[in-house]
């Protein structure tokens, strides 16, 4: 057995990738802690970690997942790894749910499979069979995978789809039709003095792409929780966006309008709160997405748009009501 | 909705996409589901040629069977070729199909393929407000899927589901309607083996008298006075066939009249043809619409 | 540790793992049905008289430890009160003690069975020792997994391999599905022993752990792995009295029948075991080599161990031992 020391050092990562999905709850309203709770315990022995401060939010113990397959690569390199990928799911307010999965990986490995027990002491960690050739990988991954080529978004939905099958929980009956998200990311150590620019790329069918450098030291986990944060503002602009964007304003009674404007105000306006539990080191981040493409400046706007169109529709009906 | 029949040829997939489109028309977020294992027909209807190849290896049966993650998603409002469809109305919403394989053909179903079924279906359901499923003709194992899904255990216990099953208006199918639904090895029997319960799942079944002769119609007026008695007379016997076999007219949620259109073409009847185009029947285009307003009102469902 | 590839640091520990006290070895004086015990004291006289040369032959093999240093080693039995129930801690206990007694060995620490399965007595609140450790196992992934596979709750069985696929699943006609293909064992030596381990039976809400899975807690919890919410579980109780209960649930799960001994947990673990055993401990070393231990536990005791100069091997499986020997 190796001395502890020398077990970290050859865990030493050099990246870090991962996905985050992000959708409703399928309940007609927002759960409370105790549901919350329940839905999370993934795990019998450990506890959902809650938190209340500054909004209520929930996160289930990790669940591993064993893989062994290729890694996706640009340029067509054959990289295998083998390891666990970590998953946690999180509910925010009780109203979104989230599945995050990710891993981190280190420069090399031994140059074949070890027992299962090798990988089992190093949680979230796929070693490759031989070298990692990082850039590939990165580019690789946020392209996304071939067939048979690792799948850590399969590892995040059937997360979310074992936590939307306890129906005994959930009513599936949701206030508002919304797109699930997903967001991809990877991360590389910044090079020293370079500054940690995040780069964010808005792909069709609810998919995005977010390359990141981060400070050297940080964690895989708070990475992934500062792509979580991403996600879930990203899909509070999008759903809410796509609402107004589908709006036919202007109709009679202005009744569809209000019927599309309520449950976005019951539901999803109070739950902007960016950086709400981002590790500090990460601000600057935060700081860099929020200049461009500038996530609060859009999202002040929509809030405006729906409390502007709502007090007009009152005024029209209150109006028409006089009149009759 | 699952949309079931007795026989091929009762019109159940066209008028399914026909039910499909008018749901989007009206404003909902629809999404069609070809679960017809073996001859997957949802693509041509919606006029999407290119879907079939691209299907193959990423459509439900490759998902139902672990194959890939995520099946394929076709926007059809975008990828139509139809001239009509390809200009989104204002104010309609999303319509979707997830594509059958081409050469999926039927296959025996176990536990992963329903836990992959259920999944599927809960994550749909976030996004859109009605989800069509198409399944094939007859008593068929993506039957036994849905029935298992949709049971108190199955996990869409919750949902509401709604099963509708087409038949042509002649004896025969009338007969095969009613033993599909209440024979031996129906629908209602298998689904209480299932952990249905009776009641529930017969209050939740209606039928789709298809391509029914609508004796009144100008399309009738020339034959002779014998003729249409004679037509009458059957008329009037089936639905005592019907009555007597549980299917009456209390059962039906719409008769959907003979559309010489779908005797050429399965395809979507659009507003244009009825009115610039004047190649299909008004009646038709109504009696569609009539049927998709139907399939979410309470007064048409439920016990008898 | 901050060389130039280094960017990112370990998750940081979770410092509320209770540590427990440790042995250098748990030794199981065997392991007896309901019906073994029905047969009389003789049949457990016979029993303990065949284990008797091998737990000798064990507690010699501890070590080689620093000089000066004496091995602590714990003996413990298990009881099987959870598949059937024929007999009374009051009447089935004091004779096996004295059929011990009898060939000179002392049973120091005293389980029951479904102690491994279900909630602890005073802790209705926790949910059963054997599902929280089902949902800590991590399948070992057979080349080509890439994370789109079903976890192993939903199945309910536990392989060390890839099983056959399933013929049940191919279309009609799809002459791909068609071929058998057979069995096999991941990181096999040329050839496979593949087995496939069933958990449990029954519908989930009433499950019937197997033993093999029993026997796999029971290891865990002899080598001191589990923890429930970062707390020590199955923590023996003292038990002073001559009298035993007449109702099973009413003996703490385990019971510490001598005072001086050695702690119960421990870094090793041998068991001395009929031969009719051997499948089920293969199974449990197939469980054990995909449990994913909380690491500070781990890291708790690769710390003591170490510097005790006894350091333990970095795999749970190869901190288990056994003895099958004739006659018993």
């Amino acid at each position: 057995m190796s001395a502890p020391e020398e077990e970290s050092r050859d865990t030493e990562t050099v990246l870090a990738c991962g996905e985050v999905r992000t959708c409703l709850l399928p309940t007609r309203d927002a759960v409370d802690e105790q549901v919350a709770e329940r839905l999370l315990r993934l795990r019998a022995d450990e506890r959902v970690r809650l938190s209340r401060r500054p909004n209520r939010h929930a996160v289930s113990p990790d669940i591993l997942t064993g893989v062994d397959c290729r890694l996706p690569t640009a340029g067509g390199a054959k990289i295998r790894a083998v390891g666990t990928v970590t998953a946690r799911a999180a509910l925010v307010e009780g109203r979104v749910l989230q599945a995050t999965a990710h891993f981190a990986a280190p420069a090399d490995g031994p140059d074949r499979r070890q027992p299962w027990g090798y990988y089992l002491v190093r949680p979230g960690v796929l070693v490759p069979v031989g070298r990692l050739a990082r850039q590939a990988v990165v580019k690789g991954f946020l392209t996304g995978q071939q067939q048979d080529e690792l799948d850590v978004g399969s590892v995040a939905e059937s997360l979310l789809a074992r936590i939307s099958r306890q129906h005994r929980l959930l009513d599936y009956d949701t206030p508002l039709n919304t797109t699930d998200t997903s967001l991809r990311w990877a991360a590389l150590p910044a090079a020293d003095g370079e500054p940690a620019a995040p780069h964010f790329t808005v792909a069709d069918d609810g998919r995005r792409v977010v390359e990141l450098r981060l400070p050297r030291g940080t964690s895989p986990a708070a990475a992934a929780t500062l792509c979580e944060d991403l996600a879930l503002h990203d899909w509070l602009l999008t759903t809410v966006a796509d609402k107004l964007d589908g709006l036919r304003l202007g109709s009679a009674d202005g009744r569809a309008a209000l019927k599309v404007l309520r449950p976005l105000v019951d539901h999803l306006l109070h739950l902007w709160m960016p950086q709400a539990r981002v590790d500090r080191t990460l601000n600057a981040l935060w700081q860099e997405l929020e200049e461009t493409p500038g996530f609060s400046r859009q999202w002040t706007s929509l809030a405006q748009r729906i409390r502007d169109q709502l007090a007009v529709q009152l005024l029209t009906r209150s109006d028409a009501l006089t009149a009759s | 909705m699952f949309a079931a029949s007795d026989k091929g040829g009762t019109g159940r997939s066209v008028t399914s996409a026909n039910l499909a489109y008018h749901r989007a028309l009206d404003g909902d977020d629809v999404c069609y589901l070809d679960f017809d294992f073996g001859s997957p027909t949802a693509a041509a209807v919606f006029d999407l040629p290119d879907v079939l190849s691209e299907a193959e290896g990423r459509g439900l049966h490759s998902y139902l069977k672990g194959k890939t993650g995520e099946p394929l998603r076709v926007d059809v409002w975008s990828r139509t070729e139809h001239p009509v469809l390809r200009s989104r109305p204002g104010g309609s919403g999303r319509l979707v199909l997830l594509p059958g394989d081409r050469t999926g053909g039927e296959f025996v179903t176990d536990e992963e393929n329903l836990h992959r079924c259920v999944d599927l279906v809960l994550r749909l359901k976030r996004e859109f407000d009605v989800i069509i499923v198409d399944l094939s003709a007859g008593r068929s194992y993506a039957m036994d899927l849905a029935l298992a899904a949709t049971s108190p255990r199955g996990g869409l216990g919750r949902l509401k589901t709604r099963w509708l099953v087409y038949h042509r208006w002649t004896r025969q199918h009338v007969m095969a309607a009613a033993e599909l639904v209440y024979g031996k090895q129906g629908i209602v029997q298998a689904g209480v083996a299932m952990g249905h319960e009776t009641d529930a799942l017969s209050a939740s079944i209606r039928f789709v008298r298809a391509a029914v002769p609508n004796l009144d119609s100008p399309m009738w007026s020339q034959v002779s006075a014998a003729q249409y008695a004679w037509m009458r007379q059957c008329d009037t016997q089936l639905e005592e066939i019907a009555a007597a076999r549980g299917i009456g007219k209390t059962r039906v949620l719409s008769s959907i009249p003979l559309e010489p259109v779908l005797q050429w073409q399965e395809r979507l009847i659009t507003d244009e043809d009825v009115h610039d185009r004047r190649i299909a029947n008004v009646e038709t285009w109504q009696k569609m619409g009539e049927l998709a307003q139907r399939l979410t009102e309470d007064k048409h469902w439920g016990q008898l | 540790m901050s060389g130039p590839g280094t960017v990112f640091r370990e998750t940081s520990a979770q410092p509320r793992t209770e540590s427990v006290p440790f042995s250098h070895l748990s030794l199981e004086l065997g392991h007896l049905y309901m019906e073994d015990f029905a047969e009389g004291p003789a049949r457990l006289r016979r029993h303990f008289a065949a284990v008797r040369p091998w737990v000798d032959a064990a507690r010699a093999a501890v070590g080689p430890l620093p000089a000066g240093k004496r091995p602590r080693i714990s003996t413990c039995f298990l009881i099987d009160d959870y598949f059937s129930r024929l007999s009374t801690p009051a009447e089935l206990i004091p004779p096996l003690l004295q059929a011990a007694a009898e060939a000179g060995l002392s049973i120091d620490y005293l389980a029951r069975e479904s102690g491994c399965a279900v909630a602890e007595p005073g802790h209705r609140d926790r949910a059963e020792l054997a599902e929280a450790v089902l949902h800590r196992l991590v399948e070992s992934p057979p080349p080509g997994s890439n994370g789109f596979r079903p976890p192993v709750s939903r199945t309910g069985w536990l392989t060390n391999g890839r099983r056959t696929p399933s013929h049940r699943t191919s279309a009609a006609l799809d002459a791909t599905g068609a071929v058998w293909e057979p069995p096999s064992e991941t990181g096999a030596r040329g050839h496979s022993v593949f087995v496939d381990v069933e958990l449990w039976s029954g519908p989930e809400e009433e499950r019937l752990w197997s033993c093999a899975f029993l026997a796999s807690v029971w290891q865990l919890v002899r080598l001191g792995l589990l923890r429930h919410d970062g707390r020590a579980v199955l923590t023996p109780a003292p038990w002073d009295d001559k009298e035993f209960p007449a109702e099973w649930d009413a003996l703490p799960p385990v019971v510490r029948l001598n005072p001086l001994a050695a702690p119960f947990t421990a870094y090793a673990t041998c068991s001395v075991l009929p031969a009719r055993f051997l499948p089920v401990e293969h199974a449990v070393r197939v469980v054990l080599d995909q449990v994913h231990v909380e690491s500070e536990a781990l890291r708790q005791i690769a710390e003591r161990s170490a510097a005790e100069g006894m350091p333990v091997p970095a795999g749970i499986v190869d901190r288990t031992s056994y003895v099958f020997p004739p006659g018993l």
